[in-house]
């Protein structure tokens, strides 16, 4: 044995494959190498594709880790912490890298969702850098649009495709996560409060009230809670003093958003998982956690957060 | 952050919500009515401290006159416990969040037992 330490190296290939056939045998082979290498591999992708990999690998699917991406990553904005560094902070021995599939991004996701795939996928560059893994995040070239595969080029330093793998002369992720940086429109028929630093709680219940008038109920209904509670104590106490909530519904979802005059600096807040024994920094995380889906806006003039829970 | 402003930072913020947080009669720990949120966290963190500083085996935190906590005042129990030398602390009939926060980022804290509403 070498006393080597382990590469810690972080690699980030796009693989744009055509079929289910080249899809079975690239990623079945990824993860046979990882095996092979003594490595903890995870497959977090789409239900049908999962099943594709499990039927491939056979027996040696027992020593691999499953996840649906449709659930553990429906939204873009957990992956990072809930599935990617749960998963390798979980292996995290000296000497070992992990290796993980990862596919954020496929047919069906809505508009509203793309922009922070793409953004979670260009995050990826920034969470992982300097950390001995491999993540491998496979793109549906049969039916994802030219401009989702386009982004993929910026968002991943090699692309593997039936010609091999090459460095992607397009890469640079910081561009993808400013492009889509978009403002966000609010619907027209939202409603709106204005809040103040001593109007927490009735910034909480106005959107409690809102969002169950929307049909809401029960957990979903909790989570808005906390989740709007601590958009608006971030607003109070990092954003200025104060600052606007809203609520409305859009296809199926009840939507809340919190505005505010601060600036969100750190690309990768709410990103990080939470230390066992951390203080504070756990609430745009908490946030996260419990959405279908973040979306934010930051620039000098301010910041919007809104997050989606399916009815 | 907890918005107490140790590094010189935000004022002190007022809210119309307030905390009354006290010792438990006759048994060992602590009584909360109100909201656990920014505006109320440092009594909340005060009592927790109390309840460290007498802890012996088992300790009780009365929870069901509480409307709200929020994810940092669950925080602050959770580290709380997790300091404990010995025993655990029983969290009785919290509000929601409370279980949820927990569920989220402690999932097996053993120390802490959480009697439901």
């Amino acid at each position: 044995m070498s006393t080597a330490t382990t590469d810690a190296t972080f690699t980030h290939p796009a693989l744009f494959y055509r079929s289910e056939a080249e899809y079975t045998d690239r990623t079945v082979a990824f993860v046979r190498e990882g095996l092979a290498a003594g490595e903890p591999v995870a497959v977090a992708v789409p239900g049908p594709n999962l099943e594709l990999v499990r039927a491939g690998l056979g027996t040696d699917a027992r020593d691999v880790t499953f996840l649906d991406m449709t659930e553990a990553g429906r939204n873009p904005g957990r992956i990072i912490p809930g599935v990617l560094r749960a998963f390798a902070d979980g292996h995290a021995r000296a000497g070992v890298r992990v290796r993980i599939i990862g596919e954020p991004v496929w047919a069906g996701r809505s508009a509203a969702e793309y922009p922070a795939c793409a953004q979670h996928e260009a995050l990826i560059n920034a969470a992982f850098a300097g950390r001995a893994a491999t993540i491998l995040c496979p793109y549906d070239e049969a039916r994802l649009a030219a401009d989702v595969l386009a982004d993929a080029l910026i968002t991943h330093p090699t692309v593997v495709t039936a010609g091999g793998e090459r460095v992607s002369e397009e890469y640079d992720w910081r561009a993808v996560v400013a492009r889509y940086n978009e403002p966000l429109g609010r619907a027209p028929d939202a409603d709106v409060l204005v809040f103040g630093p001593g109007e927490l709680p009735e910034a909480r219940r106005f959107a409690v009230e809102r969002a169950a008038s929307l049909g809401l109920t029960g957990r979903r209904l909790q989570d808005a809670e906390l989740a709007v509670a601590e958009l608006t104590t971030n607003s109070v106490v990092h954003g200025g003093g104060s600052g606007t909530v809203a609520v409305w519904s859009e296809a199926g979802q009840v939507v809340c958003e919190v505005r505010d005059a601060g600036r969100l600096t750190d690309p990768l807040a709410g990103r990080r998982p939470a230390e066992h024994g951390q203080i504070g920094g756990r609430g745009l995380l908490l946030v996260h956690y419990v959405a279908d889906l973040v979306r934010i806006h930051t620039a000098d003039e301010g910041t919007a957060v809104r997050f989606y829970l399916g009815l | 952050m907890d918005g107490t402003g140790a590094t010189g930072g935000p004022p002190r913020i007022r809210s119309g919500a307030l905390l009354d947080v006290g010792p438990l009669p006759g048994r060992p720990g602590i009584r909360a009515s109100g909201e656990i949120n920014v505006s109320t966290r440092l009594s909340w963190e005060n009592a927790l401290t109390e309840l460290s500083r007498r802890h012996t085996d088992v300790s009780y935190v009365e929870l069901s006159g509480v409307r709200f906590v929020d994810v940092a005042g669950v925080t602050a129990l959770a580290v709380t416990a997790m300091n404990l030398p010995v025993g655990r602390v029983v969290v009785e009939r919290p509000p929601p969040q409370l279980p949820r926060v927990l569920d989220l980022f402690w999932p097996s804290l053993h120390r802490i037992e959480v009697a439901p509403r």
